[in-house]
């Protein structure tokens, strides 16, 4: 006899090793002890079982097995039939899911459940379909390799709504591709269904979702209005449209917003208007920064090295979901957060010189809840000087020919030299520059004297200056100051 | 009772006829605050919000019936509740706009003042008549719980109706103060509290 005969002998795998075999008795039969004997073609001696189950696990053969089942107290005692590998079907074990747990801010859930590799040949390929059942079903399959080991897989799932909108249940069922393997090749049997639960099965749990979120310009979105089983829902309203409503529970709607635009400060309302009363959200919509271009960085007093940049386009985005910038010198891993106005648009960053160091290697880092970008700059500060205004600018002494100037610079120099430029200017000539070079000093005054002056002659000077070696950006000028030589001697 | 022509009189009557010129300067800047923020929330102007907790109601039953002394006293506790409530506004404000939109930071900054000012005019009035004034500490609302972005919006919206809504009282109630003594039949007078 065959497999399929009116005993209905059937044989399944599950690990490629074992197969375990079923059998159907007549009636009279059914409460007695059976025999079951096995014996593979290659004359080995045979193998025999007494069982009350109608089912035995014996090893699966090389090639076919011929099995013989005696029901005691039965006319048709004996049955012989024989099992070709081809006719014992391979299904996996049905798969058990680990663990099922929601993010409600990403309305993400994670899956993890392990794969069972340990019963099978290493390297065999595993398919895993996943269904997500909500108000419509979302299948999904995810492939992963078996490696002889029991290995805990974990999946991610991004939901197009938010989690709490309505309950989600998640299953999963396998199918391995054992290639070796010549019977039919079967998916398992789902999982139990694993649930998280939505707001709509919780009392209370009205409200629009999600809460107040954050999200970029250009997203496809969903919201969902919960409310009470006895409510009635009238409306919802993106800001100030109002969108076609699918309903996915009794106590759930949803609207859908395609292609968000950037919203106003104070975001876009999300409104549902029950029969008696509001819920609402507000969703604000901007821009991840962009990376900050023209990073700059220098210093007017070698105290504090100040960093500028262009921070391209604005994010829309304020108040606690501003951008922020912070600037990080990775050789001292020393980090500061720049307190920086989005709306006047002055981008610049403080950061203290450090003693003994001259080479900064920087990293402008930029943030908001949409994304993240940053701008790096090594630079020597000592080629980045831009002295402070000079001031006090005034006249120390002169005569019919010369002047000498005295002025004040606010800051550490003593480790550079200085280039300082003199503007001399009167009604006679035209407007000279002189030049004058000098060590730095630590907040200092320093003096230059200007010879072939013109007698009885009213001038006016102004002083700025720079660093003398690898000159970076001149000070802005200084005050002028106004002085008349003294008239030639007779 | 003070006499009529006395100069604690004339003193009450110049206090109320400036209060009711600030309550009335309160409500033009109120009803164009909230002109404003409705704009700049994205607010329905005609939409239906619940009585806010801690958001004292203008509405009274048989306001006829009131002492003076009542009438000063719940007015002096609507206005330290909403120096309260629009102190948390302007907190709520800054938290969210941050330096975006500093003009309805000003407006509300400005009706806070405004309010600070007008519960301190009272206070002088009840100082006036001798009466003991309530500690400050006792009137301010508990802080309220933590709202969602659009309940905060909500809430804005009761708060600046409902000062709206006080600041004609207000003026109202000044009237009545400044009426002379007892004869006119109303109760304007500060009698004894109940």
């Amino acid at each position: 006899a065959s497999l399929g005969d009116s005993q209905n002998l059937k044989c399944v795998t599950h690990n490629l090793h074992k197969m375990l075999c079923t059998w159907d008795i007549t009636s009279r039969g059914r409460h007695g002890q059976t025999d079951f004997c096995y014996t593979t073609n290659d004359l080995t001696p045979q193998v025999c079982f007494k069982t009350k189950e109608r089912r035995v696990e014996i090893p699966i053969p090389e090639s076919s097995i011929t099995v013989t089942i005696k029901s005691s107290g039965t006319a048709f005692a004996t049955k012989e039939f024989v099992i070709h590998q081809k006719d014992i079907s391979f299904v996996p074990v049905t798969p058990h899911i680990l663990s099922l747990m929601p993010d409600f801010p990403t309305s993400t859930l994670n899956l993890k459940w392990s794969d069972n590799g340990s019963v099978f040949p290493y390297g065999l390929d595993a398919l895993w379909q996943i269904q997500i059942l909500r108000k419509e079903a979302t299948e999904i399959t995810y492939y992963s390799k078996l490696t002889h080991e029991d290995v805990i897989l974990s999946w991610n799932w991004t939901s197009d709504m938010p989690l709490e909108c309505t309950s989600h249940y998640v299953k999963i069922r396998c199918y391995v591709n054992a290639t070796q393997f010549v019977g039919p090749k079967n998916w398992s049997d789902w999982s139990p269904k694993e649930m998280i639960p939505g707001k709509d099965t919780e009392p209370g749990g009205s409200g629009v979702f999600p809460l107040d979120p954050v999200v970029a310009v250009g997203s496809d979105l969903t919201f969902c209005c919960v409310h009470e089983e006895d409510q009635r829902i009238t409306n919802m309203t993106y800001g100030s449209k109002s969108y076609k409503m699918m309903q996915l529970s009794s106590r759930s709607h949803a609207i859908r917003v395609l292609n968000a635009s950037v919203s106003n400060s104070s975001g876009t309302n999300v409104v549902c208007r029950l029969e008696n009363g509001l819920e609402g959200s507000v969703v604000f919509v901007g821009y991840a920064p962009d990376s900050p271009q023209n990073l700059s960085c220098e210093t007017s007093n070698f105290l504090i090295i100040k960093c500028t940049w262009k921070p391209g386009r604005p994010s829309g985005l304020y108040g606690e979901r501003r951008t922020k910038y912070s600037l990080f010198e990775r050789t001292t891993g020393k980090n500061v957060s720049c307190e920086v106005n989005e709306v006047n648009k002055d981008h610049t960053c403080g950061f203290p010189v450090l003693p003994d160091q001259k080479t900064y290697d920087f990293i402008l880092g930029v943030s908001n809840p949409i994304g993240q970008a940053q701008s790096s700059l090594l630079v020597d500060i000592t080629q980045r000087v831009r002295p402070i205004t000079p001031e006090k600018l005034t006249v120390t002494g002169n005569n019919s020919t010369s002047i000498q100037l005295r002025w004040f610079i606010n800051g550490s120099f003593a480790g550079i030299r200085l280039l300082c430029q003199i503007e001399i200017s009167s009604s006679h000539s035209e407007r000279k520059l002189h030049n004058v070079s000098m060590p730095g000093r630590k907040s200092s005054t320093y003096t230059a004297q200007l010879n072939a002056l013109h007698p009885d002659t009213k001038y006016q000077f102004r002083v700025r200056c720079s660093a003398a070696d690898h000159f970076w950006r001149w000070s802005d000028w200084s005050r002028g100051v106004e002085q008349t030589t003294s008239e030639a001697p007779p | 009772m003070a006499a009529a022509d006395s100069p604690s009189a004339a003193l009450r009557r110049d206090l109320c006829s400036r209060g009711i010129r600030l309550a009335g300067k309160m409500r033009a800047d109120v009803v164009d605050l909230l002109d404003a923020y409705v704009e700049q929330q994205g607010l329905d102007a005609s939409a239906s919000v619940a009585a806010v907790e801690g958001v004292p109601l203008a509405a009274v039953e048989r306001w006829d019936e009131q002492t003076g002394t009542q009438r000063l006293l719940e007015n002096l506790a609507a206005y330290r509740a909403f120096r309260a409530l629009l102190a948390q506004m302007l907190e709520e404000q800054r938290e969210q706009l941050g330096e975006a939109d500093a003009g309805l930071g000003r407006a509300l900054a400005a009706v806070l003042l405004q309010v600070s000012a007008f519960a301190y005019h009272l206070e002088e009035l009840l100082r006036l008549e001798s009466r003991g004034i309530p500690g400050a500490e006792e009137d301010g609302p508990p802080p309220p719980p933590r709202l969602s972005l659009f309940e905060q919006k909500l809430r804005g919206l009761g708060v600046l109706r409902e000062l709206a809504q006080w600041a004609v009282r207000s003026v109202r109630d000044l009237r009545q103060l400044a009426k002379p003594g007892p004869a006119t039949g109303a109760a304007p007078g500060l009698a004894e509290s109940p």
